[in-house]
């Protein structure tokens, strides 16, 4: 079992992963891992394939070629490997995606109860903490529509902590937000970054990256360009497209 | 044109209030019966000119129709034949059985009403029902002579109204069980009518045998419908092409096609010896007739769901069957309720194409007949306009049900 990886070895390991749409070829060899507890920021121009990388670690995407090994268990065609990995991987999207049919409670006790077969009780439990640790407690009852969107996102990272991962997976978390509910998910997100959490992060939040990534990943054209720790890599990128891109997002 | 400050010009600037934002929306003033007559039926000359016109019509139609009904008609053909419109030849010592069904639908009927919030008795639907019993008491009083059928029609609404007091007062608690009851209820009714030394379905007729196919298509082409449709989405190229030709093949096809085909020419398909009666026959047809629309109908909806939803339940990691259960059909579903109760509206309707195949004892056939009797040659519209009127009936009060669903499961959730 994977009592034996644990503690040591990366918790996410990819090796010269390519991944294909058709004839365009978003991932053009990517080779990276991360450490357990490590917080990894990946930036980059859209279509650089950020996306489609952490996509591919807990298999909403497929990989054409090469290998991802997430807490020593190998990502292949094999159904198994692909459940035991996405029950340790909670992933929280650009657009919430929470369940509009279900209430809060609903939507964060849905996977527990499941997936873990938890009981009824434990998993309420459960989500009454999240929701205070999140910072809105006493909404479980609401449905997602009620709630702004900063509270929106916050529940779905409540929801995606539920099935207690080991790595969570960050999808430009706070790119549809209005700008004033843009701190309260971040401040959900920094938290957890000091936590024991992996955790692996795509945003343009540069404040966010600076204070807790211990490696920044700079992905363009579907490889990783540059990577670095943030104070390094914001203040004197090496490469000309590392300078060009933080030209832009700068201003 | 000419068009005083119409309310459509005044709701385009209702998102941006002029005067300062703290101030309360104007409250509506009451319009007098003339104000409200001027602004609504005579606001412009061709307004006017319009009012006037569909009023005439409606009075002249309305006055004709009335003059039909109580004066120049001759309903003797439906007196005689009321039996026959309802049951065909189901026999009559045989006839508890339909009386039990009835009384089984009556009471779920009612316990379904009770759960549901109760609606305030407004003036006008005092009135509304009011003249709804009282016309229908009315028609009974003078077209059923039997007393003991009165006195069970009777029975049947009070176990209704004792239903709907009985769910209004257990609530909630009732909601599980009685979807439960409802699935089981629909084969009871049909087991109860055949079943223990019952009717043979080929007696099975009148307007019984139009519920019965419409029931037996609504309940069975509905889970056939929906697995065509996950068919139709799946990734394994069999299943897929199966359910795409199905579908296809099938809605391409007139049902009055079908139902012929599969009376007459089924047969060939199945296994030697056996044999089935035609009714159940023309039933399989309005199945896989029906299954073709459900599938697509579900399609739409499935559409509808956004990728995300799926991607939030694979990195949450649900399984298929989970996934679909608990997060996708429930909201494809909710937003076919309009389209799948239109369908199942017009496949009520479709039954009378029963006749087509002119081995049926269904209500328009039984219609068609009663008017070759001597006794009532020349009476096609008495005997043909109740049967229109028993279709609109159930039809009308099933496109106002799904009014209600409708209404009741968008409520806060989106």
């Amino acid at each position: 079992m994977t009592m034996a990886q644990e503690g040591n070895g990366p918790m996410i390991l990819a090796e010269d992963v390519e991944k294909w749409f058709g004839k365009f070829q978003a991932l053009k060899g990517v080779t990276t891992s991360v450490r357990r507890g490590e917080v990894v920021v990946i930036v980059g121009p859209s279509g650089s394939g950020k996306s489609t990388f952490i996509r591919t670690i807990n298999r909403l995407e497929r990989h054409d070629k090469g290998r991802i090994v997430v807490d020593g268990i190998e990502l292949t065609d094999d159904l198994r490997n692909i459940e035991r990995v996405r029950s340790e991987i909670g992933m929280v999207f650009q657009s919430f995606n929470l369940f509009p049919h279900l209430t809060v409670g609903d939507n964060i006790t849905l996977a527990p109860r499941n997936v873990r077969h938890w009981p009824k009780g434990k998993a309420q439990e459960k989500a009454d903490q999240l929701l205070q640790r999140v910072g809105i407690p006493e909404q479980a009852d609401k449905y997602p529509a009620q709630l702004s969107g900063g509270q929106q996102q916050r529940v779905a990272i409540a929801r995606a902590l539920a099935m207690e991962p080991k790595i969570m997976l960050f999808d430009e978390p706070t790119s549809a937000l209005d700008p004033e509910m843009i701190k309260e998910v971040l401040e959900v997100m920094l938290e957890l970054a000091r936590s024991d959490m992996t955790l692996v992060v795509i945003t343009h939040e540069i404040g966010f990256a600076k204070e807790v990534a211990d490696r920044v990943l700079f992905f363009d054209e579907g490889t990783i360009v540059e990577e670095g720790p943030p104070a390094e890599f914001f203040s004197n990128p090496k490469h000309e497209r590392s300078k060009r891109f933080l030209d832009q997002i700068l201003v | 044109m000419k068009r005083p400050a119409s309310e459509e010009g005044y709701e385009l600037t209702l998102g941006e209030p002029e005067g300062p934002a703290a101030q309360v929306a104007p409250e509506a003033v009451p319009a007098t019966p003339g104000e409200w007559v001027r602004k609504n039926l005579f606001s412009s000359f061709w307004s006017g000119m319009l009012t006037v016109v569909t009023a005439l019509l409606a009075a002249w139609i309305l006055a004709k129709a009335i003059g039909f009904v109580f004066v120049d008609a001759d309903w003797s053909v439906l007196k005689a034949n009321l039996r026959v419109y309802m049951v065909g030849r189901f026999p009559l010592e045989e006839m508890w059985r339909v009386w039990t069904d009835v009384y089984v639908i009556a009471l779920l009927a009612g316990l379904s009403r009770g759960v549901q919030p109760a609606m305030p008795w407004t003036l006008r639907r005092v009135v509304r029902w009011a003249l709804i019993l009282g016309v229908a008491v009315a028609v009974l009083l003078y077209l059923v002579e039997s007393s003991r059928v009165l006195i069970m029609l009777a029975a049947a609404v009070a176990l209704m109204v004792a239903g709907a007091a009985i769910g209004r007062r257990l609530g909630r608690v009732l909601r599980k069980p009685l979807i439960f009851a409802w699935i089981l209820a629909f084969p009871f009714v049909v087991i109860l009518l055949r079943g223990f030394g019952g009717v043979k379905p080929e007696n099975w007729g009148g307007f019984l045998l139009n519920v019965i196919v419409a029931v037996v298509a609504i309940f069975v082409s509905f889970p056939i419908g929906l697995l065509l449709a996950l068919g139709r989405r799946s990734t394994l190229p069999v299943v897929r092409t199966f359910s795409v030709g199905f579908i296809e093949f099938i809605r391409g096809v007139p049902l009055v096609t079908l139902l012929i085909f599969g009376v007459f020419a089924f047969e060939l398909l199945l296994p030697p010896g056996l044999r089935l009666p035609n009714i159940v026959l023309a039933m399989i047809m309005f199945v896989v007739f029906s299954s073709a629309y459900v599938a697509e109908i579900v399609r739409g909806g499935l559409q509808g769901v956004p990728e995300g939803q799926y991607e939030a339940s694979r990195a949450l990691g649900l399984r298929y069957p989970r996934m679909m259960r608990s997060i996708v059909l429930p909201q494809a579903l909710r937003n076919t309720i309009p389209s799948m109760i239109s369908h199942f509206i017009s496949l009520f309707k479709d039954t009378s194409l029963l006749v087509g195949v002119g081995l049926f004892s269904d209500l328009l056939s039984n219609a068609g007949r009663a008017t070759r009797d001597l006794a009532f040659v020349g009476l096609e519209a008495e005997a043909l306009l109740p049967a229109a009127f028993m279709f609109w009936a159930v039809a009308y009060a099933m496109a106002r049900w799904s009014q209600r669903v409708e209404k009741r499961v968008g409520v806060g959730e989106r």
